[in-house]
């Protein structure tokens, strides 16, 4: 019912912006190199003097790239939504009893390696981007659903407490009360799954879904060193540039309200 | 008003509440008081149903809290706890809205109310209405649990060592301002704490409970002067018994008119208790007190003779 205060204006919207600074940072580099790789070419030669080609030829890189983070985001988007709501629904009353077995799944599905759920996942839905997408969310599960619980199962009891006593329903206490409260722990899962599944992501390229990770197999296969590098120096760029941002998310999801 | 009759609670095979039957009235500020895991909080928490009775019928108002949809019915009971159980995320104003908000109370009228509540309760609005409550001091923060309760004016209240977890002179203050708050807004309260003095301080009638029954019940003075036990003699205070009674009486209450003696140096308020009374005395090396008003105008005398005789006569 109350507003900001008074002078969280212009200025405010300015400091709000540099404090965006490093992802942006790390976003304008790797755009950057995406987009100018070919500039670098004197320097792949220099690096490795007795190959034809040292740009990655196939596909143009800001491509590459935009389909790495389709992957990955769709991925990510379907964790969150299955990761976040299982770990909700085993936390209320009803669904309780189901809370082990859903804890035991999602770590289940972290030990399961990648290569084997694409190996697997290739003669059901083909070759392309569904295989991978399917091992990145089976492996992007864990953390979020395991900060989740840990986000709702840390509140302080007598917070729930009071929310029951003041008359809430359970639904008002979920979403005023408890995922509010678990946001910043819920935050930090997504952040991991999310950065390690953009290294991951690069595995797609095995089964013919052209990303990041197209030049680092193409280099393997063909002794490139080159192509390696380039694809491996744009997903580091790429995960850097999530990763800050998220941490962006994090502080300001604190600093807007619990200390 | 609230009433009990013959409610049990059980947690699977052990009996946290037996048989037990209670009213209180309209207004009236009833304590309960017993060792702990005797079922005092289970007893309040049966009231507003965040814990179902197994047996046994409670009414409010004439009718079985069952009947009430749960929800409807906790908005309309304020409820105070020890731990306070703000909501870290919300401001001071936020939290003490609460439940105007969830009765769906127009934005304008929540926010007069708050303003109000924390007027009432000592909270100036400038400097606390956009605070966190990791912001407040215990004290602060649990005047807001109180105003959270108050906010939608419920007509019952139900406090579970609402001052457990504060100092002795920030309690103090708190329960001289619940007893003010009180005398004006004339809510029915079911309070509980381990706080004799509190307890003797703050109750119409003092319940004491162990494991699940209560063993005696009554006005404070009533269980001092006569404990049914030596349960209740010593939970009352053993041999301290009296004093916590002279804690009760007013020295106005005992009071005799002025004399024509030469009035004695050593005086009491007329509003101060006998224990404070045979304080004085016993600091000042005298048997008999002038008694002052505010203006420190002796409107009376106390001598120690009768401050001891006055028991008898009550
Ligand atoms: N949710 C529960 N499940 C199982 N047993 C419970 C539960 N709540 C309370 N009990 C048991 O019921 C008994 C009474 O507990 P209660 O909390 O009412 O005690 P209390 O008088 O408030 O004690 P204290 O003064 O320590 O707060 C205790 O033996 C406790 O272990
Ligand atoms: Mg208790």
């Amino acid at each position: 019912m109350r507003r900001e205060p008074i002078g969280a204006g212009g200025a405010g919207g300015a400091s709000r912006l540099a404090a965006w600074r490093a992802p942006l940072a790390w976003l304008a580099c790797l755009l950057l190199l995406a987009a100018g790789m070919a500039w670098l070419e004197p320097l792949f030669r220099w690096f490795q003097p007795d190959t034809r080609q040292v740009i990655y030829p196939h596909a143009d890189f800001l491509t590459l790239l935009g389909r790495h983070l389709l992957v990955v985001g769709v991925a990510a988007l379907l964790a969150v939504v299955i990761g976040v709501g299982a770990a909700v629904l085993v936390t209320r009353p009803a669904g309780r009893d189901f809370l082990p077995l859903v804890a035991q799944a999602a770590s289940m599905g972290q030990t399961f390696p990648p290569v084997a759920v694409l190996a697997l996942a290739v003669p059901v839905l083909g070759f392309g981007t569904w295989p991978i997408i399917v091992a990145l969310l089976l492996y992007g599960l864990l953390p979020i659903v395991r900060n989740t619980l840990a986000g709702l199962q840390g509140i302080d009891p007598s917070v729930l407490e009071a929310a029951r006593g003041m008359g809430m329903g359970g639904v008002q206490q979920l979403l005023q009360v408890e995922l509010p409260l678990a946001v910043p722990v819920i935050l930090a899962g997504i952040r991991t799954s999310v950065t390690i599944n953009i290294a991951t992501a690069a595995l797609g390229a095995t089964v013919g879904a052209s990303n990041l990770g197209a030049p680092i197999i193409s280099g393997i296969v063909n002794g490139n060193t080159a192509y390696v590098l380039q694809g491996a120096l744009l997903i580091g760029l790429l995960a850097l540039a999530v990763d800050s941002a998220f941490e962006r998310l994090q502080r300001r999801w604190i600093s807007s309200g619990i200390g | 008003m609230i009433e009990l009759i013959e409610v049990t609670k059980r947690f699977g095979s052990e009996t946290a509440v037996d048989r037990l039957s209670l009213r209180v009235e309209k207004g009236e500020l009833c304590a309960l008081v017993g060792t702990s895991g005797c079922g005092k909080s289970t007893t309040l928490r049966m009231i507003n149903r965040l814990i179902e009775h197994s047996e046994g019928e409670i009414h409010l108002e004439g009718r079985q809290v069952r009947e009430f949809d749960e929800q409807t019915l906790r908005r309309r009971i304020g409820y105070v706890i020890q731990s306070t159980g703000l909501f870290p995320h919300w401001t001071v104003a936020r939290n003490i809205g609460l439940v105007p908000r969830l009765l769906k109370w127009p934005a304008p009228r929540i926010r007069e109310r708050v303003e109000e509540l924390m007027a009432l309760l000592g909270l100036p609005l400038e400097s606390f209405a956009d605070k966190y409550p990791h912001q407040l001091s215990g004290g602060q923060a649990q005047r807001v649990g109180v105003a959270r309760a108050l906010a939608a004016d419920p007509d019952i209240l139900l406090m579970d060592e609402p001052f457990g977890a504060l100092d002795p002179i920030t309690r103090e203050s708190l329960q001289a301002e619940l007893r003010d708050l009180q005398s004006r807004l004339h809510k029915t309260i079911v309070f509980v704490t381990h706080d004799m003095d509190e307890a003797l301080a703050l109750a119409d009638r003092l319940v004491v409970m162990r494991a699940g029954r209560i063993v005696q019940q009554g006005t404070p003075l009533a269980l001092l002067r006569e404990p049914a036990d030596d349960f209740v003699a010593s939970l009352l205070g053993g041999d301290d018994r009296g004093l916590k009674e002279a804690a009760i009486i007013r020295v106005a209450e005992r009071m005799q008119p002025l004399s024509p003696r030469l009035l004695p140096r050593a005086r009491v308020h007329r509003d101060a208790t006998l224990r404070q009374a045979l304080a004085v005395m016993f600091r000042e090396h005298a048997d008999r007190l002038a008694v002052v008003d505010d203006e420190d105008m002796a409107v009376g005398e106390l001598s120690l003779r009768r401050l001891v005789e006055s028991r008898r006569e009550a």
